[in-house]
């Protein structure tokens, strides 16, 4: 009956379920609880606590098998698919936070959570193996005993001056062991000390009963193991009182991190052991306690397991657990995120065996074999899978039962929906550039009133910046008449500020302008100083626009001579190849030059860059224009470069006299 | 001989930010100096007495910075959780701090261990301080209540519960042993008196308060909370003086410069505002990386010191005079006194006759050129890359000047390809700019008359000349577009009361 699998509150987490070890509870390092089926080898249920970063799972225990009848709470189901057989199905887990959580696996969801007795995290939690009553010990060197049925704290009692780090139910239901570095006895009736128990200088990490016997015939035997403690020590109770020390003591390799046991009902029979280490070696002893023995036992046989690489490196083992008939073993191995369940026949005649098996080390691609293994699992109705983000513990999503497989096509499902989201963008966006006869987007244009609100509070350049380069008139027009009243005549005089640049900016500007001028005309027209206010704009605008009709004869002045240009180049790329040829060439140096000169444009704005990005276009567009039109070897140029400049030179000594 | 007169060069008004005593103040300081704390800094201290440390909280920390060393020279690390508000006694020799465990811990500056423990409140303590008179401490907390204690026995003396809500920032009076004031998440501060029990003042601040500020006279005090700055008059019974909202999230931090002319406001929206205190006007301006949580400015504005929330804290140090004056003497060799005095301070006697030296003139290179009648060489110069592209003012003023004497037009021909880019780049750079437009408006026509004929030859010219069309393309745009704004503002002036006085545009 205590063969339920062993809890190790060291490292991580990890015990098989009682009797017929038909699953594996592992706590993985990112505080989910998995659910591993070991007959199938795939993932039966996985379980996100909704605390599982902060409040991390230091232990977990099986709760008793029981007919499936008994559990009241539960849905008949199962029983009905016609298994009779007892079954595992309650698991508890001890939290850092201090509360402990007990999950169905039948129901796959939270049962119920015990919290509010404990101050410490919780180091152990072991049941009771008849009531259901549930026992937990922590940091704050208290044990609690919970009732189940109801929830609530049935008892609770100071237990050690430092933390309690392990607790172990006698088989018979009447004792209690309880561990710091004492290991304490406890009478379950009365709550008192029944013997103590001093040796481990170390905390207590296991604890186990080892034999069914009563405490009154001198056959009661219970194992110990602490941390860095290479010893398994086994202690005899005896009736006299006279058991001040260990009466047998196992080597191993490392500190022990898992066992499982076969007990002894009576003196004949042989305690088998089966004790995984730290440093992931599974040691096997085979011993008949019937009294002390001086020696310390080594193992009768030890397993350890290799990878299939060139150079084989040690697999951890995880956990291993003993098997009905005396040659085999099921092992857990590879990583605590995705183990590996085998079942071994060991040949105990050997003392020392290395297994070989091939473990995917990465993790993604291990999920990926996953994949590739699964056969339709039994079980998967009920079963489901709870995720993060969700509020509560009772959060469930679809099952993923079924296997890996179901969960990849969940994933995939999500993929396409973000990508239906991004076209959804996209399209969106298109459409306004043209035009936009479904209206922009509200969501970018309220952004950005909100942002052009911010910027004008705080006057950041980098927020003013970012919004005033916006092109879309829809998005101006939007985003303008968003914005509350109050920001308008700010905004009015940052445009004011930013007109004076050079046009290639400033016309934007403009549109920004004209924009608050339609939206809020009735507000800036009922403004009673608005002529001091708009004052300093309309001088600015005056003055510049003082040069328009000379500006506009100039323009025309140069765009005559410049179609006087293009219409003789033209002609010229037909009847005198020279010529051309010598504009071929001059391209690239001038665009060189062009770039230096630009770099030095003196700075009328600070968004500068977006007139050299507008220049460059048009560049771009005449340089391919132009070579467009002539189709040149490249033979001629430098004679004709040569050419070109004789002639510049001579035409220009003749002006200067 | 007539002296030569050198070409005026006008001077136009500045465009952009003006620079102004503050500006030049605040930007007087070194490159910031970075140090990364192990979680967000809640609070920045300084001590009052020399050498001026200052207690840093941040995550289960509060570490003590000299004033110009980088390392902490001292670290109070025996905190159970996240530590907040350490804060020195007015002689520099204690500090308290509160800490999310309830629990109010006083240091020895010089120790390690706390000296007295306060247990008492029931949640995180976030506010700390020492009253005037040393020998009581107030703490505030998120159970809602103030407390104030006794140092010596370690005891609670009073205890408020006026606030309904977290109490989050409060500061003693440094003039009266028994005043005080607490600013809470329930959006009021409220003023209490120890010798009676409950708050004498409270005043609406109308959001949740995060930071409070005492003017040394105290007469005035400054709360922060939302986006809002304000001030409250306490001796006309908190009235409220001024608003503020000049950032645009929720302001954490306040700060006096240590003459009281000058307030500083820190903010979640990365800005640091400096307000004169007179006018309450934005005078100065920083930026930061990251979201800032708390303020601190050492005695005479000497560093200022600014805690972050990803944990990083950035100490900016004054610049000394010495150090500008350093750069400018190694810059150039000015020579010695002697050589300025020479004879100059010679005194005349009665019957002295005094021949004066003629004043030599100093002109600039392109005077010198005007002055011989070299116009295409004075262009030349005026036309070099500093100038053109550094004070465009001058070339123009010599553009004008060669104007006004009749010879621009020999001045601009003759020129090679090089010459005449330079020359086109220059015009591309400046032509529209509505100061120098009417000048160079002519200038450019000039040109185009000039160099008819040759336009089409020099690839270089015509990408110039492109880019110039192109220019005034959109000027003309921009001016047109201009001109369409005019005419929507006269509109808007003929419908207010008062037309705009302007004629419309030519």
């Amino acid at each position: 009956m205590a063969a339920d699998g062993g809890s190790s509150s060291l490292g991580l987490p990890c015990v098989f379920s009682p009797k017929s070890r038909q699953y594996l509870a592992l706590c993985a390092q990112d505080g989910r609880l998995r659910i591993w089926n070991t007959d199938s080898k795939t993932l039966h249920q996985e379980y996100v606590p909704s605390a599982h970063l902060s409040a991390t799972c230091t232990c977990i225990a099986w709760g008793p098998c029981r007919t499936v009848k008994e559990g009241p709470q539960r849905k008949k189901r199962k029983s009905e698919a016609g298994q009779p057989e007892e079954r595992a199905d309650l698991l508890a887990m001890g939290t850092a936070a201090g509360s402990v959580l007990i999950y169905s696996t039948a129901k796959g969801a939270l049962h119920c959570t015990l919290d509010g007795g404990h101050s410490g995290g919780v180091n152990s939690v072991q049941w009771h193996p008849e009531d259901s009553l549930l026992y937990s010990g922590s940091a704050d060197t208290h044990i609690i005993e919970w009732d189940l049925q109801t929830g609530k704290t049935r008892c609770k009692w100071k237990a050690d001056r430092a933390a309690v780090t392990s607790l172990c139910v006698s088989p018979d239901g009447k004792l209690l062991l309880s561990a710091g570095h004492i290991i304490k006895m406890w009478d379950l009736e009365t709550k008192e000390i029944y013997r103590k128990f001093t040796g481990h200088s170390t905390a207590v990490r296991t604890l186990r009963f080892a034999t069914t016997r009563p405490p009154d015939s001198n056959g009661l035997y219970f194992l110990s193991g602490a941390e860095h403690d290479r010893l398994l020590s086994v202690w005899q109770v005896r009736e006299d009182g006279n058991d001040k020390n260990s009466v047998v003591s196992f080597t191993l390799t490392d500190e022990p991190q898992h066992i499982d046991l076969s007990t002894s009902t009576s003196k004949e029979e042989a305690v088998r052991l089966a004790v995984v280490c730290k440093d992931g070696q599974l040691h096997l002893f085979e011993h008949f306690l019937n009294g002390p023995c001086k020696k310390p036992l080594s193992p009768s046989c030890s397993v350890q397991m290799a990878g299939t690489q060139d150079s084989p490196v040690p697999v951890p083992l995880l956990a291993a657990a003993l098997g009905t008939d005396t040659g085999t073993v099921l092992l857990a191995y590879g990583n605590h995120l995705q183990p590996v369940m085998e079942r071994v026949e060991i040949n105990t005649a050997e003392r020392h065996i290395c297994l070989t098996r091939d473990v995917q080390t990465t993790l993604s691609l291990s999920m990926e074999t996953a994949v590739s293994k699964v056969k339709t699992p039994i079980v998967n109705a009920k079963s489901r899978v709870l995720v993060p983000g969700l509020p509560g513990h009772q959060a469930p999503i679809k099952g993923t039962s079924q296997g890996s497989e179901k969960r990849k096509k969940g994933t995939d499902t999500k993929e396409m929906s973000i990508e239906e989201r991004l076209g959804e963008i996209d399209l969106s966006t298109v459409s306004s550039v043209k035009g936009a006869p479904k209206g922009t987007p509200s969501l970018q244009t309220d952004n950005f009133a909100v942002l052009l609100v911010q910027g004008l509070e705080s006057s950041d350049a980098g927020i003013l910046n970012k919004v005033f380069q916006t092109r879309k008139d829809a998005v101006i027009k939007k985003t303008v008449s968003r914005l509350p009243l109050p920001a308008v005549l700010p905004l009015v005089e940052e445009i004011t500020k930013r007109l004076q640049g050079h046009p290639f900016t400033a016309v934007l500007m403009v549109r920004w302008l004209k924009a608050v001028l339609m939206h809020h005309t009735s507000y800036l027209s009922s403004l009673p100083d608005l002529v001091t206010q708009l004052g300093v704009l309309y001088h600015m605008i005056e003055s510049r626009v003082r040069m328009f009709h000379k500006l506009t004869k100039l323009h025309g002045k140069l765009y005559l001579l410049m179609t006087q240009v293009a219409t003789s180049d033209s002609s010229n790329t037909v009847t005198d190849v020279d010529h051309t040829a010598k504009l071929v060439y001059e391209e690239e140096s001038s665009d060189e030059d062009e770039a230096s000169g630009d770099e030095g444009l003196p700075d009328d704005n600070s968004d500068n860059w977006e007139e050299e990005e507008v220049m460059e276009e048009t560049m771009e567009q005449d340089m391919e224009g132009q070579a467009d039109e002539e189709e040149e070897d490249q033979d001629s140029r430098t004679e004709s470069k040569a050419n070109g400049e004789e002639d510049m030179e001579h035409e220009n000594e003749s002006e200067e006299e | 001989m007539a002296s030569f007169k050198p070409t005026k060069i006008q001077v136009y008004p500045k465009l952009g930010e003006k620079v102004t005593q503050d500006t030049l103040y605040w930007k007087n300081y070194k490159a910031p100096v970075q140090i990364k704390e192990f979680g967000a800094v809640t609070n920045i201290d300084f001590s009052p007495v020399a050498p001026h440390n200052y207690a840093v909280t941040a995550f289960t920390r509060i570490h003590i910075y000299g004033p110009f060393s980088q390392e902490p020279v001292k670290s109070f690390t025996r905190f159970k959780d996240t530590a907040y508000c350490g804060r020195f006694r007015s002689d520099g020799q204690l500090l308290v701090a509160g800490c999310e465990d309830s629990v109010v811990r006083l240091f020895d500056v010089s120790g390690k261990v706390a000296l007295r423990m306060f247990k008492g409140h029931t949640k995180a303590v976030r506010v700390t301080d020492f009253t005037s008179d040393r020998y009581h401490i107030l703490t505030g907390s998120d159970d809602y209540t103030c407390r104030l204690w006794d140092i010596p026995n370690s005891t609670e003396l009073t205890s408020y519960q006026e606030h309904t809500d977290y109490i989050r920032c409060g500061i003693t009076s440094k003039l009266n042993r028994d005043l005080f004031i607490t600013g809470s998440y329930d959006h009021t501060l409220k003023l209490f008196d120890a010798r009676v029990n409950k708050s004498v003042m409270t005043m609406d601040h109308g959001q949740p308060v995060e930071s409070l500020l005492l003017y040394p006279s105290e007469g005035l005090l400054v709360s922060a909370g939302g986006r809002y700055v304000k001030v409250w008059d306490l001796l006309k019974g908190g009235q409220p003086l001024v608003s503020l909202k000049n950032h645009h999230k929720t302001v954490t931090c306040l700060c006096l410069s240590s003459n009281g002319q000058r307030l500083l406001s820190a903010s979640l929206d990365r800005h640091v505002k400096v307000y004169n205190t007179t006018n309450y006007k934005v005078v100065h301006n920083f930026d930061y990386a990251a979201s800032i949580l708390s303020l601190g400015l050492a005695p005479d504005d000497e560093s200022i010191v600014v805690g972050m929330t990803n944990g990083i804290l950035s100490i900016k140090h004054r610049k000394s005079s010495e150090e500008t004056k350093e750069i400018s003497g190694q810059q150039k060799r000015r020579p010695a006194y002697r050589v300025f005095v020479k004879g100059k301070n010679y005194v005349p006697k009665q019957d002295d006759y005094l021949v004066s030296k003629p004043v030599k003139q100093h002109l600039a290179k392109y005077d010198k050129q005007l002055k011989r009648f070299n116009v295409s060489k004075a262009l030349d110069t005026a036309l070099e890359t500093w100038t053109r592209f550094r004070k465009p003012e001058i070339t123009v003023a010599v553009i004008k000047e060669l104007d006004r004497r009749g010879t621009l037009k020999n001045a601009l021909a003759g020129r090679d390809e090089r010459g005449l880019s330079q020359l086109l780049n220059f015009l591309v750079g400046n032509l529209v700019d509505p100061r120098f437009a009417p000048v160079l408006v002519p200038a450019t026509e000039m040109i185009l008359d000039i160099y008819q004929s040759v336009i089409g030859q020099s690839p270089v010219v015509d990408v110039q000349l492109q880019r110039l069309q192109d220019l005034l393309e959109r000027e003309i745009g921009y001016q047109q577009d201009l001109l369409e704004v005019l005419g929507m503002l006269d509109t808007m002036a003929k419908m207010n009361t008062s037309p705009l006085t302007p004629h419309p545009p030519t």
